[in-house]
């Protein structure tokens, strides 16, 4: 590939395949408001199942087509019937939380299967290419072009003309009207799901052909791009979903073309984040629209927050602060080291989304900048490892803060997609500054853990220092939400519009957050990097991200002991049950489906 | 209340709702005689609106009972109720608003099937309401308030309903369409539709209407035929909310 020509056709028909994922978050979305973090984990299933179909039933590529987009339909179905039918009268973060966690069973599920290794994924036509112009195009473009015309084709017709299509139109622009005029609301969003489920797996089908190979990590990859193609389109928008899915693929081509392939994502980030600050409701909004998210105050289920008696959290703390003295393994310890730095994360987001209520979807990329921070003061400026800590929490404070600063102006499900979009961003930063991070390489040979001089080398001198950390932090955290500041970010979470006509500045209040969240989270990330002594752009990835929130969610949003305990919960519970590495994220996946389904408001309550 | 009159088309006997904590209706009792109009008057926050929306289906009450035509609505979905034959006129119209007029009147025939009379009643509703003729492919967000009024309710009509349930159909309309609308609601009164409304507006609604109630912080304070009540003098002091005695 060497020609603009190639660049824009590539760009197009990488565009198409987007546009399938897009237009299925598109439907859904203007259907019942939300985003379907489920979306990629379909596209993997229908590439997987596609391979099943190529490979082992050797079916002909007509009969390929058909029975992915069936199958996927299918699993759709069982989405929105059992997974998220049951939350329709919950507060409107369950659903989401419920997309976030079916993604990750479904992941599980596909890697448990078929192994996280690629596979090749052949595809069923002939490889010959045609010139035209200064370009080449193969008969699989023509396919995905093809793929791409007939769905948004069909989906026009069906949209346009049928009862069914109606019902869905009038759906999206008033759901109560409808259901008053005799629309079954139920079935709409079974037909919504079903299709976008069709067009998605199709989709995975068509990538996994176009670059011969499939693997697990598509999903959430998938997933990030339809978001963004939605996004800059316009939140629940279809033909704005293919404009933006069109503009994504020629945005990243060209990127591509001048600044090389690692590049590829950053752009789709960027550009999501520009569209997201300049013009949330998508390119194509026009000013009648709603603002996202308008309700208030229904985000985050309300609860009465258990009360633990001080003496309880005195106990606690002293047990947990001799317990190195007591007969236990190292393992314990090891895991309980674990549960601290994670409790640090949760401290953090707990603050962040609980309290203030911005539903972070990115919060590892404070660890990896605490973390990056703290290696690099260290190991180049020979900075003292407990100051470059301490230097690690400020960097992730304040530049953490800073990154997440244009999306202060959005709300609700639009907060997670830009602290989502954030953090992808900074992975991918980390990834390509070789001069300062190393990129790809990674750090290594990161100094020990140490204090005034004396190295903490044992198990229990650095299950002390964790612990001791993060209890200041809790008290910290404790101490702030019992000042006015915490009743501020309270107020701007039940209600950010009463609360600004009461003179709160919405900004100040959310960056105090980010800072102190930043911080704590810039801390954990910092101490883990000294405790591994490596570190890359994959150390703290999504998936902690997503462990984090799951944690705040088990302990009760804005719940500091709530946060403490879920990562206890979270950490300890498959160490004590033994449940092999590969299992885990799949039982995480299934602790927030059922937190959000029987036990919204968490463990000990939100606050 | 006494037991409902036979000819009863729409009962609610000894409603009483719930938001949360919060009681909307206590021992709320209404009943809709086959053919008229019924009329239930109240000020803000007085449990209307939430009246129609336990007639819809769209929200549920704690402990009573509602019927329609003699059978129990409680257990009913919205659409069910829908296809029972009570069509609805929503508080502030509640338009589809992205979709054109033609497309937002066809909507209220959703759940009928028989495409030519559709059509037909298409054109009757072209009929009643002659303004609409020209508006057809016009989005109907782009209206003047009058006129998604009168969308509104060749919408429900649509449905060939036997009630129509109406939240403060005058509500936002400027006095030339008030008067259309109220002379509306007693043509399709007359073509044998009963009309189940909720007003704040007691001396406009009290013109057409049969009987009335009047609801204060989720109490019958008053009841009986409208032309009664027009010269109650209690009927100011409790629509207006004045005193607590009435």
């Amino acid at each position: 590939m060497s020609s603009w020509l190639d660049y824009t056709i590539n760009g197009l028909i990488v565009g198409n395949v987007y546009a399938l994922v897009a237009v299925g978050l598109a439907l859904i979305f203007g259907v019942s408001r939300l985003i379907n973090f489920a979306q990629g984990s379909i596209y993997l299933v229908g590439a997987y199942i596609g391979w099943v179909a190529v490979v082992q039933l050797h079916t002909p590529l007509p009969l390929t087509i058909i029975v992915v987009a069936v199958a996927a339909a299918l699993v759709g179905l069982i989405i929105e019937r059992f997974g998220l039918r049951p939350l329709q009268n919950s507060v409107r973060i369950a659903p989401l939380l419920a997309t976030i966690g079916i993604s990750f069973v479904l992941d599980q599920l596909v890697m448990l299967t078929f192994s996280p290794n690629p596979r090749a994924l052949p595809s069923q036509l002939p490889d010959i290419r045609f010139q035209i112009g200064g370009g080449t195009i193969g008969p699989l473009d023509l396919l995905i072009a093809g793929v791409g015309l007939t769905s948004a084709l069909l989906l026009f017709v069906f949209l346009r003309y049928s009862k069914l299509g109606w019902a869905v139109r009038a759906t999206a622009q008033d759901r109560d009207a409808a259901m008053q005029m005799g629309v079954d609301v139920n079935r709409v969003n079974q037909a919504v799901f079903g299709i976008a489920a069709a067009l998605g797996g199709v989709s995975g089908l068509l990538v996994g052909m176009y670059y011969n190979q499939i693997d697990t990590a598509m999903s959430l990859q998938a997933t990030l791009k339809g978001v963004v193609a939605e996004v800059v389109g316009g939140a629940g928008n279809v033909p704005g979903a293919v404009i933006g899915s069109l503009l994504l693929g020629l945005v990243e081509s060209y990127g591509v073309a001048v600044f090389g392939t690692s590049y590829r994502n950053l752009f789709a980030f960027l550009l999501l984040v520009v569209v997201l600050v300049l013009r949330p409701n998508g390119l194509f909004a026009s000013a009648r629209q709603a603002p996202p998210e308008p309700l208030t105050g229904t985000f985050i289920a309300p609860s009465r927050p258990v009360r633990i008696p001080r003496w309880a959290l005195l106990i606690a703390t002293a047990v947990f602060a001799i317990l190195p003295l007591l007969p236990v393994s190292f393992y314990v310890l090891q895991t309980l080291i674990n549960a601290w730095l994670l409790g640090m994360l949760a401290l953090s987001l707990t603050l962040v989304a609980g309290t203030i209520g911005q539903v972070s979807l990115g919060h590892a990329a404070l660890l990896a900048i605490g973390a990056y921070t703290s290696a690099l003061l260290s190991l180049t400026f020979a900075v003292p490892v407990g100051l470059a800590i301490i230097g690690g929490g400020l960097m992730s404070a304040a530049l953490g803060t800073a990154l997440i600063s244009p999306s202060f102006r959005l709300r609700g499900h639009y907060v997670s997609i830009a602290t989502l979009a954030i953090g992808e961003i900074v992975s991918l930063v980390i990834l390509n500054w070789e001069s300062v991070t190393r990129g790809p390489i990674g750090i290594s040979g990161i100094p020990p853990l140490s204090l005034f001089g004396y190295e903490l080398v044992s198990p229990i001198s650095i299950y002390w220092f964790s612990f001791i950390v993060m209890v200041v932090l809790a008290l910290l955290q404790g101490r702030l939400l019992g000042s006015h500041l915490g009743r501020s970010f309270r107020a701007i979470r039940d209600d950010d519009i009463a609360a600004r006509a009461y003179g709160l500045s919405l900004n100040r209040y959310k960056s105090l957050a980010f800072i102190f969240g930043g911080f704590a989270a810039g801390v954990s990330g910092g101490i883990a990097a000294h405790l591994y002594s490596y570190i890359n752009h994959e150390t703290f990835n999504t998936q902690q991200s997503i462990l984090a929130l799951t944690v705040v969610i088990l302990g009760g949003l804005g719940n500091v002991v709530g946060a403490i305990l879920g990562a206890v919960a979270l950490v300890g519970l498959p160490e004590v049950f033994r449940i092999a590495a590969e299992y885990r994220i799949l039982i995480y996946g299934i602790v927030l489906l059922l937190l959000v389904r029987f036990r919204p408001q968490g463990l000990l309550g939100t606050m | 209340m006494t037991n409902p009159p036979p000819d009863a088309l729409l009962t609610l006997t000894d409603v009483n709702t719930f938001y949360g904590q919060a009681q909307v209706h206590f021992d709320l009792s209404i009943s809709v005689p086959r053919g008229h109009i019924v009329c239930l008057l109240g000020g803000n926050a007085s449990g209307k609106s939430t009246t129609m929306k336990i007639i819809l289906g769209l929200v549920k009450p704690r402990s009573g009972e509602v019927t329609f035509d003699g059978a129990s609505l409680l257990g009913l979905t919205t659409p069910q109720i829908v296809r029972r034959g009570i069509a609805s006129v929503p508080e502030a119209r509640r338009l589809f608003a992205d979709m054109s007029v033609r497309e937002n009147i066809l909507m209220g025939a959703f759940v009928r099937n028989d495409r030519e009379a559709i059509a037909q009643d298409l054109d009757k509703m072209l009929t009643l309401f002659p303004k609409l003729g020209q508006r057809l492919s016009q989005r109907a967000g782009s209206l003047s308030g009058g006129e998604q009024q009168m969308v509104a309710m060749a919408r429900a009509l649509m449905s060939r309903p036997r009630m129509i349930v109406m939240d403060e159909p005058t509500m936002g309309l400027s006095p030339l369409y008030v008067d259309r609308v109220l002379e509306l609601i007693r043509t399709i009164n007359q073509e044998g539709v009963s009309v189940f409304m909720v007003e704040q507006n007691a001396s406009l609604a009290l013109e057409i209407a049969h009987e009335a109630y009047v609801l204060q912080t989720g109490k019958i304070v008053l009841s009986g035929s409208a032309r009664a009540l027009k010269d109650d003098p209690r009927i100011r002091d409790a629509y207006l909310g004045g005193s607590e005695a009435a």
